[in-house]
Parts: structure tokens; sequence; C-alpha cells
């Protein structure tokens, strides 16, 4: 099967209210949508959340990247439908390459376009088999979402807190920024109780000495993951913080790509990989990663992009469902955060954070093709340019 | 906890009535500077929004406590037209909408897209535990319409007179709940009081109920949800 036609949907979506980090405030999602469209006429979409301080792309560079190595590749490609092979293998059959050369652009890795192009391969080639991604990865047990606490004031984190606590979710993770961070999390456990499981995220803003301190100071309120504390660099200094904490430390950041994975694993630098699809560079890559952690005994978390829009949380709903065991899984927030989300059926989760597997053929999402029309900041059609 | 709980309501309403009036999109509206376009997907979203008042009534006679139960039903016959006045709220809906142009295939579209609300109120996954968390934040949500409408619809009928040419006749609806939603505002916040005593609903758990439904501003999103793009167009 050829892919014909491509359209890139470079997307701002206002949330409902701004959510912000230690790294940055944002108040609409940035996602990029791909729209492939198969010679037989079946159309599969994709999305790729570009992060400068995760895998070093931009939504421009990413745009290009796509444009460049991602559809040329896919254009000069004749697919085979899965037809009940290994994930993996099948997976990694659809050859697109997330390197590049990176080494004046600052780029990890080509991550989150390559997701975005992967994704749209797997919904078109599916979807024209008639298949699930569920049939893929068949589910093993239902999912359960988190919370996710924005990193503003103490008074809002509580507000926030005491929402998904009305709405009977059992997992909050917490953003922290090196500010008031005890306060926060007295005043969020306070609000709380005792059974919510908390954990929090420095999404790289505390130094190793600041980060033990952190986890030491916080330990009292029970946190069951901190993630992230220190940048992405050597392992050994994410061993250092974990050897000196009892708290289990998650890689995020410095988990990007099987190499980081690898040196992590070896370094024994954390307890648990925060898997995020757009960040992994898609389905494949990702599964590889768990595979590796798997087998190294470190918990799995089954992260997501703030601001994604129901492809990239589809594609997450089936791999958390997937995966053997997961500590916590995050994603699904739909139009919770986002003024409208793209699916026609909402993808969000309900009481207690519970959702259903999606037994659609492809990712199992219908995405409104006005919805990317009316959002779309930037539109780039590729089917009319030669390879 | 009675006499809190309704200045802590009110004080909700009133921000987000003037967070709404305030609004760029109610300013171009009021002033005459929106497009023609504006005015007609504000009066398609004003009805898609309040054509299934009825429904939504009948949803909330259903779980209000006695006390507020006979009030709520009058409120249901007046939308149906079943009371003494024999007005059919969602029938002058229809006369704005015809009075705005819209032919009968966009009349059937409008009727689509506020069934449509319904069918996604019900298919929605749940958030809340229980019917009585769903039911507090429905009648929140329906009696700060009321609490709008009784401030604000009289000067919404105005301006689309004066800015869309519509004629008086056609413009009721607004007339009718400048003035019945006055009296239905302060019998709303009663009918509130009255459902938080019968479910033995804490006051923390109405503020966070309060603060769920009311973290966007419920009349932009329910009036203006697709006017950003025609604003900036017709800039």
């Amino acid at each position: 099967m050829k892919i014909v036609d491509a359209t890139l949907f470079a997307l701002q979506i206002p949330f409902v209210e701004a959510f912000a980090h230690s790294v940055r405030s944002r108040s609409s999602s940035d996602s990029i949508v791909v729209r492939l469209q198969a010679d037989d006429g079946t159309v599969g979409y994709g999305e790729a959340v570009a992060r400068p301080y995760v895998t070093g792309e931009t939504v421009a560079s990413c745009l290009e990247f796509m444009e460049r190595a991602l559809w040329p590749a896919v254009q000069a490609t004749d697919y085979a439908p899965w037809a009940g092979q290994d994930a993996i293998a099948w997976l990694g059959s659809l050859a697109l390459p997330s390197d590049g050369d990176n080494s004046t652009t600052g780029v990890v890795a080509w991550n989150a376009a390559r997701c975005g192009f992967e994704l749209a391969l797997v919904d078109c080639l599916l979807k024209s088999a008639g298949v699930s991604l569920g049939e893929l990865l068949p589910p093993r047990h239902p999912v359960t979402y988190s919370g996710v606490i924005t990193a503003s004031s103490v008074e809002g984190a509580v507000k926030h807190a005491k929402r998904f606590k009305q709405f009977g979710l059992p997992h909050m993770k917490v953003k922290i920024t090196g500010e008031a961070d005890r306060e926060r999390l007295a005043a969020i456990r306070a609000a709380v109780g005792p059974e919510m499981s908390l954990r929090v995220d420095g999404n790289g803003a505390y130094s190793v000495e600041d980060a033990i301190a952190t986890c030491e100071a916080l330990a009292e309120f029970h946190i069951d993951s901190a993630e992230q504390m220190i940048p992405r660099g050597d392992p050994q200094e994410l061993a250092t913080v974990q050897g000196a904490t009892a708290i289990p430390q998650m890689a995020d950041e410095s988990l990007i790509t099987r190499a980081d994975a690898e040196a992590l694993i070896e370094a024994k630098a954390c307890r648990g990989f925060n898997l995020r699809l757009s960040k992994c560079g898609g389905l494949g890559p990702t599964l590889a990663i768990a595979e590796l952690a798997q087998a190294a005994g470190i918990q799995m978390q089954v992260g997501c992009q703030v601001g994604e829009t129901a492809i990239l949380s589809a594609a997450g709903r089936h791999l958390a469902a997937y995966l053997p065991e997961i500590s916590f899984c995050e994603g699904s927030y739909g139009s919770l955060l986002l003024r409208e989300d793209l699916s026609r059926r909402p993808i969000h989760f309900g009481h207690q954070g519970l959702a259903k597997p999606l037994k659609g053929p492809g990712l199992g999402v219908e995405i409104q093709d006005d919805l990317l029309e009316k959002y779309a900041q930037q539109v780039i059609s590729l089917s009319a340019k030669a390879v | 906890m009675a006499q809190a709980i309704r200045p802590l309501i009110e004080t909700q309403y009133a921000n987000q009535v003037q967070a709404f009036e305030r609004s760029p999109w109610f300013q171009r509206l009021e002033q005459g500077q929106a497009s023609p376009q504006e005015y007609d997907a504000f009066v398609f979203n004003l009805c898609q929004t309040h054509l299934k008042s009825p429904q939504i009534l009948a949803f909330l006679y259903a779980v209000a406590p006695p006390e507020a139960a006979p009030q709520i039903k009058h409120n249901l016959l007046e939308e149906l037209g079943l009371d003494e006045a024999a007005i059919c709220h969602p029938d002058l809906l229809y006369l704005l909408a015809t009075a705005a142009g819209f032919d009968r295939d966009r009349q059937t579209n409008l009727a689509e897209a506020a069934q449509a609300q319904i069918r996604q109120l019900c298919t929605d996954p749940l958030l809340f535990g229980t019917m009585q968390e769903l039911g507090l934040s429905v009648l929140l949500e329906v009696t700060c319409f009321e609490w709008m409408l009784s401030r604000l619809a009289s000067r919404i009928g105005k301006a689309l007179a004066a800015h869309r040419g519509l004629p008086p006749e056609s413009l009721t609806w607004f007339h009718h709940h400048s003035e019945v939603d006055i009296r239905h505002a302060e019998e709303g916040l009663d009918s509130v009081e009255q459902y938080l005593a019968y479910y033995e609903i804490e006051a923390e758990d109405l503020e966070t109920i309060l603060d769920i439904t009311f973290r966007e501003n419920i009349f932009i999103k329910r009036y203006f949800a697709d006017l950003p793009a025609l604003a900036e167009t017709a800039l």
C-alpha cells in the first residue's frame, strides 16, 4: 500500500485554563497533526508535540524535518498491512528515520516528528485493514488516569487537587518548581487526605543537592515518585539523587532514546521510566524501551504531553492498557483541558480516572477535519511535491 | 452554613456575568461592531443553548428535593407553554431564528445541534461519582443563566434590534426572560439551598462543585464558542 497524500496541521487549540510547570506556562496546545491518505483512500491521523526543552524540536523544525526527511521516506515505501506479526517487529518495519544531522540543531532526536508520522501510518494501515490497534496491542487491564496539578499558586494547586478528589482520581502528580514546595505539598496533602497517591515532577529545575534536599523535605507527605528533579545529563548524577533518597526517582527528559534507557539502567539511575510517545518517537521505540525497563525491573509510567489531542491520547491509552504493569498513567484530559478536542466522541476518562479500551479501527478515534481547519495556524500540503 | 451559601453562590454568578458582559465578544455585539455573521452565529448558539431547556428542567425536576420540586415543575411547564401564560419558549427561539433569516435547513441544523448537546451530556464519561453532584452542577449552571438573563437579556434584545435589525416581535424571548428570570433567579437560589440541605452536601463540596462548574465562563463557552475566528476576520 502506498501513501499518496500528506497534510500537516500546526494547531493552536486554546486551553480552558493555563497550565504551568517549572520550564514554561502555556495557554493553548501546539500539536502538529499529520494526516496521511493511502492509495485506497483510507485516511490516518498522527500527532507530534514538539518540545524544545525535551527533544530539542520546535514546531517549525519539526515541520521542516517532516517535510524533508519523513515524507520522502513514507512516500517511497510500499507498506505491508499488519498480518498478525509481533507488534514491535511490524512497527519497526515502518522504517521511519528519527535521526538526522543534529550537530547544529541541538536536537537530541526527531522523536516528536517521527511519532506524528508513525501514528498516522499505524492509524491509516490498520484502518485500511479494518483492524484496531487493540488487536496489535491487546489490552491486559483497565487504565486508571492520574490528575496533574499545574505549578500555579498554592491556592490554585489546592483547588485543582480538590477537583481531582471530587472526580475520585486515586493518583495525582504535582508540578514543583523549587518555590514553596513544602507548603504546596502540605496544603495538597491536607486537602486530599492520606489515601491519595501523590508524586512530584520537577521538570529538571533542581541541582543534585537541591533535589536530594527537596525529596527529604517532601518525604513526610508520602510521595510515591519524584520525576526528573535534575536536568537531563549524566545518568550518574541521577543515580546520586536516587542513592540519597528513599523516594523513587523517575526519568523523563533524561529518557528520550533507547540509548538513554540503556545508560540509565546501567547506572541504576532511577526506579521509574516515564514513557511518552511523542518524546520517545512513537509506539515502536516506546515499546522497545518498555521491554528494556521490564527486563531491568524498572517501574513504568505512561505519560502524556500537556495539550495533546485525542490522537496522542488514544495511542497512549492503547499503550497503557497493553503494557503488563504500569505504576501510573497520564493523559486523556481532552476537553478537560482543551476548549475543543479533535475526536467526535470524547476521549477523556470518567469518575475515578477510569477509561475503557478503544475498539474502533486504527487508533480508535474519529477525527473531525473541520476542527483541524478551525484551529490550524499553518497547513502544509505535501501531496503535490515530488520525491 | 446556610447564611454563607447564598453570598458564595451569588459571588460566583456575579463574576460569571461580569466577565461575560466585559468580554470583547459581548461588547462587539452590544456596540454594533460585530459582523452580520457574528450576530447570526450568536443567535444560533443562543437558540442551541436554550432550545432544550425543558429537557434540562425535566432532569432537574427528577432529582429535585420535595421542597424545590414544585417550583422547578412550574418552570418546566412555563418553558413548555403549559402554564397560565401559555408561551412556549422553544417556539420563541424559532421565531428569533426565522427573523434572523434561518431557512428550513438551518433550523433543522439548529434542532440537531441542540439535540447533539443532550446526546453528549448522556454519552460523555461522567466525572462525578453520584447523580447528586451532577444534579447540583446542572442546577448551578441553569440558575446562573437565569441570573444573567435577568440582568442582560433586555440589553441583548435591544442590541439585536438596533444592530441586526430584528423586529420587536422576534425578540419576545429576551423580553420575557428579562422579566421572568428576575423571579427565577431568586427562586433558583432557593432551590440550590434546598438541594444542598436535602442531599446533605457539605460547604467544602459545594465550593469544589462551584469551582468545577464555573472554571470556564459558561456564557462565553455556550454563546461564543465559535466566534473568535469570525471576530478576527471582521476586525
